[in-house]
């Protein structure tokens, strides 16, 4: 008799977190694919009143026109090129910011730490213009460099990768110390596997960070062969007109890595989230 | 670790040298005389020319005929999404990496003008009487050019046809009548009667009023003045069209054009892209459907608003005879009939508007005719600041929120407070 109450809430309860789940997909996944929807549709059908869910006549003629008039495989590799610099050097750099801030007992360390929360507080667009006189008088303008240049290191990466490591026992950097193990060594041998959640956090952040970004890279990128994904797609829309079944196939063509890295990396991801603090 | 030192001293010292380049102008700027051209040779070289939009997309290829006359040449365009041109340039500017010639949003001229990046027009190559004057009125910052008007656009009435002639009624010529046709087209089904432009731009609705009456958004001694009874009136006339239901403040911008193709909104005043717009979405039939007529006249003219496109050439060009060359080229009556055909955008220049590509249509012809009679805000360097107050108030006005006398008050101080920026 008890168990079977008990049993009843139970499947109250399922039945409630099924549904809020279900509202949750819905209002999440909608509008991704009616894009994805979309993206099939004519711009009559786009543009209709009632809207249509389903496309009515399903139509090819959107990714025909987005490859015509966009060099689609230059501005992947553009855009593919960029994010990889971007994610590795983060990994890399963030990393190593992070070991010498929670494993090595130097003057200053503090402050340095405070040094890089106060960029994180800097808005990006601030240093918009003094980040491009920079690259623009060290002759970097539309090149890959001026591209990822003000990005290979991010003071949320540094403050990510701090918050795990600070969680490393230091013990087990000591005992490998007497061992006789270099810096170096610790670092690539013993933190580093064990950061591999924040790692992939990290490294999707960035990517979708990087992938995504538009205003830095649309100004520096001073020719059509230079322009990322993003960049190249906003050049496709008019002030006044507006072709919304190509612009939603570009969409589609932009988000799809995102959401395979994105579905590669998700347990990690969470794992991430949860255990860095930023809860 | 000395030289490092050093070395990163000349870096900061060339960053705050491009960061002084970019004040330069407010000594120089206005005064300074354009230099001639040489037109003695063909233009050599190479040109990097930025463009926005179906522009910048249209014109690499376009270009290819400017490089067949002059065989020495190579044009580059880059396209640049609206969105991000205007930073883009002024980053350019501020890093001297501009490119040699580029498009600019016609009211841009003022800031630009005044960063001293931009060349002022030499009178040899191009003539000032080819184009509208009320187009030349874009590029000129106190009676010197920079650069051309390339393509313009004006604004006028669209309609739907069939409702009027439903309710027996002509397109209007006065204020008085736009108000009797709109309750026409209501009753003939057009439940919004008209929309009007209350959010985003609705500057460009607002400013056309105060002229249609005579006045003007600046004075004689060259500072703004909003809190004038034109202005006024102009809000109170489009508050009016709110309050009798003639027009709905509750518009889903989303629903626009469909609402129109359905017949739920029978008129509203817009730009020549929508002719395109409208017979390539309205579905089969819909073209004979809409017409488009002059703005309807105030007390004193029918003034619309102009806008458009201007090209200008930059101060660094490497390149610079060949630069304005290939603007003179743009701005022939030829070229730009031709590039009218190629994007439907309305050509700057006179001429141009005899040539058979362009006076075939007799809707376009409604523009050449308002064409005539229309203007541009001052091309003052806070142009953009001020017309985001407008837009602000207007749609405080709309909604109830302000009465147009507090709403004039309320734009003529914070424009006090921004100034002209010249």
């Amino acid at each position: 008799m008890v168990t079977g109450r008990m049993r009843g809430r139970v499947r109250v309860r399922t039945a409630v977190l099924y549904t809020a789940l279900t509202v949750g997909l819905v209002a999440v996944a909608g509008p991704f694919l009616w894009t994805v929807l979309g993206s099939f549709k004519p711009d009559a059908e786009i543009r209709r009143d009632p809207p249509t869910f389903l496309p009515a006549e399903w139509i090819g003629g959107n990714y025909a026109a987005l490859f015509e008039r966009m060099d689609v495989v230059t501005v992947t590799i553009n855009s593919v090129v960029v994010a990889s610099v971007v994610v590795a050097s983060n990994l890399l750099f963030c990393s190593l910011v992070a070991y010498a801030l929670t494993k090595l007992d130097f003057a200053g360390g503090r402050l340095v730490f405070g040094l890089v929360l106060l960029q994180m507080m800097v808005p990006g667009i601030v240093l918009l213009i003094p980040q491009f006189v920079t690259i623009a008088s060290l002759n970097l303008a539309d090149t890959y460099a001026g591209i990822v240049l003000p990005g290979l290191v991010t003071p949320l990466g540094v403050f990510m990768m701090r918050q795990f490591m600070a969680d490393i026992p230091d013990e087990l950097v000591q005992a490998a110390r007497v061992d006789g193990s270099g810096e170096f060594r610790i670092f690539f041998q013993i933190v580093m596997p064990l950061c591999k959640p924040v790692l992939a956090t990290l490294g999707l952040i960035t990517f979708m960070g990087s992938w995504n970004a538009f205003l830095w890279p649309a100004v520096v990128a001073q020719h059509k062969e230079m322009y990322t994904l993003p960049v190249a797609l906003a050049s496709l829309s008019g002030r006044d007109s507006v072709h919304y079944g190509m612009l939603l196939a570009g969409v589609v063509v932009v988000i799809t890595p995102v959401l395979l890295l994105f579905v590669a990396l998700q347990r990690y991801f969470v794992q991430g989230v949860a255990t860095a603090g930023l809860k | 670790m000395k030289r490092y030192t050093t070395g990163s001293l000349a870096l900061l010292t060339a960053g705050l040298v491009a960061l002084a380049g970019c004040g330069r102008a407010s000594d120089g700027g206005a005064a300074e005389a354009p230099k001639d051209v040489d037109t003695s040779a063909a233009a050599t070289g190479t040109l990097s020319v930025w463009a926005m939009g179906t522009e910048g997309e249209a014109l690499a290829s376009f270009a290819k005929q400017f490089e067949t006359a002059n065989p020495g040449i190579k044009v580059t365009v880059t396209p640049v999404g609206w969105d991000v041109a205007h930073d883009k340039i002024t980053a350019s500017i501020a890093g001297r990496s501009t490119p040699d010639v580029s498009m600019i949003g016609s009211t841009w001229m003022g800031e630009l003008a005044k960063s001293g990046a931009v060349d002022p027009t030499p009178g040899n190559v191009i003539d000032k009487a080819a184009f509208f004057p009320s187009a030349w009125g874009t590029v000129e910052v106190d009676g010197t050019a920079y650069g051309v008007p390339w393509y313009v656009e004006t604004r006028v009435l669209y309609y739907r046809k069939d409702l009027a002639d439903k309710a027996g009624v002509a397109p209007p010529a006065t204020w008085d009548e736009t108000k009797t046709f709109v309750k026409a087209l209501q009753k003939a089904g057009a439940e919004q009667g008209m929309q009007l432009n209350y959010t985003v731009g609705s500057w460009q609705e607002i400013l056309p009023l105060v002229w249609q009456q005579g006045g003007s958004i600046t004075g004689a001694d060259g500072k703004w003045t909003f809190d004038t009874p034109e202005l006024v009136k102009a809000l109170e006339v489009q508050r009016s069209y709110f309050e009798e239901g003639l027009a709905s403040n509750k518009v889903d911008p989303a629903s626009f054009p469909a609402s129109f193709f359905k017949g739920d909104v029978g008129a509203y005043y817009s730009g020549p892209w929508m002719i395109a717009g409208m017979e390539k979405d309205g579905g089969p039939g819909f073209a004979e459907k809409f017409g488009v007529a002059p703005y309807p006249k105030g007390s004193a003219s029918g003034t619309s608003f102009i806008g458009g496109s201007d090209l200008v050439v930059f101060k660094d060009s490497a390149n610079r005879d060949a630069a304005w060359k290939f603007v003179r080229w743009l701005s022939e009556p030829a070229t730009q009939a031709k590039w009218y055909s190629a994007v439907k955008a309305l050509p700057s220049v006179q001429a141009a508007w005899e040539l058979p590509e362009v006076s075939a249509d007799e809707r376009v012809a409604v523009f050449g005719e308002q064409l005539k009679d229309a203007k541009t805000p001052p091309p003052f360097p806070t142009w953009d600041q001020i017309s985001k107050a407008i837009d602000q108030e207007v749609e405080k006005v709309a909604l109830g929120k302000t009465s147009p006398k507090d709403a004039a008050k309320a734009i003529q101080a914070q424009a006090d407070a921004v100034g002209t920026g010249l």
